[in-house]
C-alpha cells in the first residue's frame, strides 16, 4: 500500500477538518464532484457543511476566505489551476497580504495552487506562479516536492497565521508515491539536502527536485557528485542551507520550472552572489523554462521545461568553468 | 585512443604506421601519438586486418575516441575481450540504472527520444575531469579561491608553485591546501616584517615590463678625486650625483606612467639602496641636482648610518624619483636590480676590476679600473635608446668628477 502525493494532500485536509473546527474547504466543484483532481474526494460527505462549491469567480473565492479569516476561520481554498489565481490576484496581494500590516489582524488562509506542467496541458493549465507571489511581503509560498512534505506542509500552512500559497505540483499528484508518510518533518522555512554531493549544488524545489536528482544520478557515472537542495518553501527562503551547500561545492545551479525572467532562481542566485561571493568557484547559473508561454505539444513542452538532460548539460558547463 | 597516463585527456596523432588492408599482430605499435608529456605508441589490442582508419595525422583525439577498426575473428574477440562496434554501440546506449533504493519513486516522463540533444562539445570524453592540455596552474582565480588566499594572506605569486587539478587546469582550494600540507613537513619560520616589506614592494614592481641595459664605466678619475677629499664621499654618492645630473638633462626617462598620463619629476631626489638585516631600505637624498658632492656628504652619511641602524622615518624614504644601488660592495660585478614599485628607474653598479685598457695616446694597454653599470627601467616609459643615452651621460659625468 503506498501513498501518492495527492493522497497526502487529501489526507492532510481530512485531518485538518477533523481536528480543527475553524477549517473549511472552498473551491470550484470540490464538494460532491471531489475537485478537478479529486483532492477533496469524499470530504463533503464526511464533513457536511464544511466543504463548499463556489461560483466560478476566483476573485469571490479569496474575498470570501479573507472575510472568513477575519471572523476567525481557517479556510483552505482550492484553485482549480494555479493559472486561474491571476483572477484573484487583487484579493491575494492587496487584501490578504497587506491585512495584518494594515490592521494588526492576521489572515490565516491557505490557497492551494495546482501548479506546474504536465504533458499536453498547454498555456493555461501549466504555469508556476510561486515567483510572483513570493515577491509580495506578507505572503508565505511553499512548494512541496515529496509526499511527506505535501502532507505536513499543508497542515503547517493551515496552522500558520499568515496567508499561505501552497503550490502543489500536478505532475507529482499520481506519479509520486511513498510507502508511508514520515512522522518527522522539517518546519516551513527550512530547506533540506535531497542528495548530498561535493562538486556542485543544484538548488531547486517542487517537481524539479526529482529532475535534478535524476541528473545527479547520471553525472555520478562520470565521477561528479552533485548536491541537490530542496528549498521546500521558496518564501521564506532558507539561505543558510543554500550557502552551506555552496560552501561545500563552490558551484551553484538554481533550477525552476517557472519562466526565466526574475523569479525564485534569480532570487537564489542574487542572494548567494551578495552573501556568498567568496564561496563561488564559478559564476552561479540558472535554468528555467523557456521565455514563451507553456506549449501544448508534449515534445515541445519537454523542450520548454528543464529536464534531466538540460540540467546535466547546464551542470557540465558549470563544472567545467 | 587509449588512456595514456593519468591526467592525459587527449593526444595528437603524429604518424600512422598502417594502411587499410594491413594484417596486424597483437600489441603491434601502429600509431605514434604525442601528449603534453611524451611521444608514445598506440598498440593493437588483438590480431586482425585493418578495415578502416579514422585517425588523421596532426589531429588531436580525446581518450576513448575511435581511431580505426580491425576485422577480427570471433575467437580473437572472445580470447581478448576487445570491444566490437556493436558492443560499443550498446555501451553508449545504456543509461545508469536507478538503484531503486529511494523510498519515493518517480515514474514520469516516458518521453523516449526527446528532441533535446546535448551539446557534444561539453560531453566529457573520459571519466573524471576532461581537462584540455597545456593550461595547468594558476590563471583565473575564482572568488572562492581568492577569499581563501586572503584568509591565509597569500598572493598570486604564492600559488605559482601549485599545479592545478580543477576545471581547465585551474588551481582549486583543495590543490592549495594539499600543497600547504606538503610544505608542513619542511622547516619554516615566520618571515620578518622587513622581509615582507621587501617582498611586497618587489611583487608590486614585478607587475611591470622591466628591462635592464648595461655599460662599463672607468672609475680611475673618480677614485683619484675621492682620495683628495675630506671627508671622503662614497663611490655610491658620486654615482648618485651623476645620476641626478643626467636625469635633470633627460627628465622624461624618470617619468612615472599612471593610466594614460606620465608624471614628471618634481625635484631630483634620489634613493640609495642600503642593505640591512634581512632586507633592503631606500632612504632618499634630497635635491641631489642642486648640491655639490661636498655639500651632500654629510646628509648622505647620516642617512646611510641611520638606515643601517634602522632609524629611518617614513619621511626619509619617500618622494624619490629613482634609486641607486651599489651591489659592487658585495663583490658582485653584474646584476639586474628591480626598481621600487613607484619608480621607473634603478641604476646599479658592480665591483671595479683592474683591467688592461687600450690607450690611443701611448698606444699601449694601461691598467684601469672598470665597473659595469646596469640600468633597469619600466619599458612602458623608457626604451633601450633612452636608457642607453642616460647611462652614457652618467658614464661621461663620472669622467669629470671635479664637476660633481
Amino acid at each position: 500500500m503506498s501513498v501518492t502525493y495527492i493522497d497526502a494532500i487529501r489526507e492532510a485536509q481530512e485531518k485538518l477538518l477533523r481536528e480543527d473546527e475553524r477549517v473549511f474547504l472552498y473551491g470550484q466543484d470540490i464538494a460532491n464532484f471531489g475537485g478537478a483532481f479529486k483532492a477533496t474526494k469524499g470530504l463533503a460527505e464526511e464533513f457536511p457543511n464544511r466543504v463548499f462549491d463556489c461560483p466560478i469567480s476566483e476573485d469571490a473565492m479569496i474575498g470570501l476566505a479573507v472575510g472568513a479569516a477575519i471572523e476567525g476561520m481557517r479556510p483552505i481554498i482550492e484553485m482549480q489551476f494555479a493559472d486561474f489565481s491571476s483572477i484573484a490576484f487583487n484579493q491575494i496581494v492587496n487584501q490578504a497580504a497587506t491585512h495584518y500590516y494594515r490592521t494588526g489582524m492576521p489572515i490565516p488562509i491557505t490557497v492551494r495552487l495546482p501548479s506546474g506542467g504536465t504533458p499536453g496541458s498547454g498555456p493555461f493549465h501549466s504555469q508556476s506562479m510561486e515567483g510572483i507571489y513570493a515577491q509580495y511581503p506578507g505572503l508565505v509560498v511553499v512548494t512541496p516536492a515529496t509526499v511527506s512534505d505535501a502532507y505536513h506542509m499543508l497542515i503547517d500552512s493551515v496552522k500558520m497565521d499568515d496567508p499561505v500559497l501552497y503550490c502543489e505540483h500536478k505532475f507529482l499528484y499520481r506519479w509520486l508515491k511513498s510507502k508511508s508518510i514520515n512522522g518527522d518533518h522539517l518546519p516551513i522555512g527550512q530547506a533540506r539536502i535531497a542528495r548530498p554531493g561535493k562538486h556542485a549544488s543544484v538548488v531547486t524545489y517542487s517537481a524539479m527536485v526529482h529532475e535534478a536528482v535524476r541528473a545527479a544520478d547520471r553525472l555520478q557515472a562520470d565521477g561528479w557528485e552533485i548536491e541537490v537542495v530542496d528549498l521546500r518553501s521558496v518564501k521564506p527562503l532558507d539561505l543558510d542551507t543554500v550557502l552551506a551547500s555552496v560552501a561545500r561545492t563552490g558551484r551553484l545551479l538554481a533550477v525552476g520550472e517557472a519562466f526565466p525572467w526574475g523569479g525564485v532562481t534569480a532570487e537564489v542566485v542574487a542572494r548567494v552572489t551578495e552573501e556568498g561571493f567568496h564561496l563561488l568557484d564559478a559564476p552561479p547559473q540558472r535554468l528555467n523554462a523557456r521565455d514563451t508561454p507553456v506549449p501544448y505539444h508534449p515534445k515541445l513542452w519537454a523542450a520548454h521545461r528543464p529536464t534531466p538532460e538540460s540540467i546535466c548539460d547546464a551542470l557540465r558547463k558549470l563544472l567545467l568553468f | 585512443m587509449p588512456q595514456l597516463g593519468e591526467s592525459i585527456a587527449e593526444a595528437t596523432v603524429i604518424r600512422l604506421d598502417i594502411a587499410v588492408g594491413d594484417e596486424v599482430r597483437a600489441d603491434q605499435e601502429v600509431i605514434e601519438v604525442e601528449t603534453n608529456k611524451a611521444v608514445m605508441g598506440v598498440t593493437t589490442l588483438c590480431i586482425g586486418k585493418v578495415s578502416e582508419i579514422r585517425a588523421v595525422e596532426g589531429v588531436s583525439y580525446s581518450v576513448g575516441s575511435l581511431l580505426g577498426t580491425l576485422e577480427v575473428t570471433q575467437e580473437e574477440v572472445e580470447r581478448t575481450g576487445v570491444d566490437t562496434l556493436e558492443s560499443l554501440e550498446a555501451k553508449n546506449q545504456s543509461q545508469p540504472q536507478d538503484d531503486g533504493k529511494g523510498e519515493e519513486e518517480n515514474l514520469h516522463f516516458a518521453l523516449d527520444g526527446d528532441s533535446y540533444e546535448e551539446d557534444p562539445s561539453i560531453i566529457p570524453s573520459v571519466k573524471g575531469l576532461p581537462v584540455p592540455t597545456g593550461v595547468m596552474g594558476a590563471h583565473y582565480i575564482s572568488p572562492r579561491m581568492r577569499a581563501r588566499m586572503n584568509d591565509m594572506g597569500l598572493r598570486e605569486a604564492d600559488i605559482s608553485a601549485v599545479v592545478g587539478t580543477g576545471a581547465g587546469g585551474r588551481v582549486t582550494v583543495e590543490d592549495l591546501e594539499r600543497f600547504l600540507d606538503y610544505l608542513e613537513a619542511w622547516p619554516s619560520a615566520p618571515a620578518s616584517p622587513m622581509r615582507l616589506a621587501v617582498a611586497d614592494a618587489m611583487r608590486r614592481s614585478w607587475t611591470r615590463p622591466l628591462a635592464t641595459v648595461g655599460l662599463p664605466v672607468l672609475l680611475d678619475r673618480v677614485l683619484d678625486h675621492r682620495r683628495k677629499q675630506s671627508p671622503k664621499p662614497g663611490l655610491t654618492l658620486y654615482l648618485l650625483r651623476a645620476f641626478a645630473l643626467a636625469l635633470k638633462e633627460q627628465p622624461m626617462t624618470a617619468g612615472y606612467l599612471i593610466g594614460e598620463r606620465v608624471v614628471h619629476p618634481r625635484s631630483f631626489d634620489i634613493g640609495v639602496a642600503v642593505q640591512v638585516e634581512d632586507g633592503v631600505v631606500v632612504p632618499t637624498l634630497r635635491d641631489v641636482d642642486h648640491k655639490s658632492l661636498s655639500e651632500l656628504v654629510a646628509d648622505y652619511d647620516d642617512l646611510v648610518d641611520r638606515a643601517r641602524r634602522r632609524r629611518l622615518t617614513d619621511q626619509d624614504s619617500s618622494g624619490g624619483i629613482a634609486t641607486v644601488t651599489n651591489f659592487g660592495t658585495f663583490g658582485l660585478t653584474f646584476g639586474t636590480p628591480i626598481p621600487l614599485p613607484n619608480e621607473t628607474l634603478i641604476l646599479g653598479i658592480g665591483a671595479g676590476k683592474k683591467k688592461p685598457v687600450w690607450s690611443e695616446q701611448t698606444e699601449t694597454f694601461l691598467p684601469a679600473t672598470e665597473a659595469e653599470m646596469m640600468l633597469t627601467f619600466d619599458h612602458r616609459v623608457v626604451d633601450g635608446g633612452g636608457a642607453g643615452l642616460l647611462l652614457k651621460l652618467v658614464a661621461a659625468l663620472l669622467q669629470e668628477p671635479e664637476g660633481l
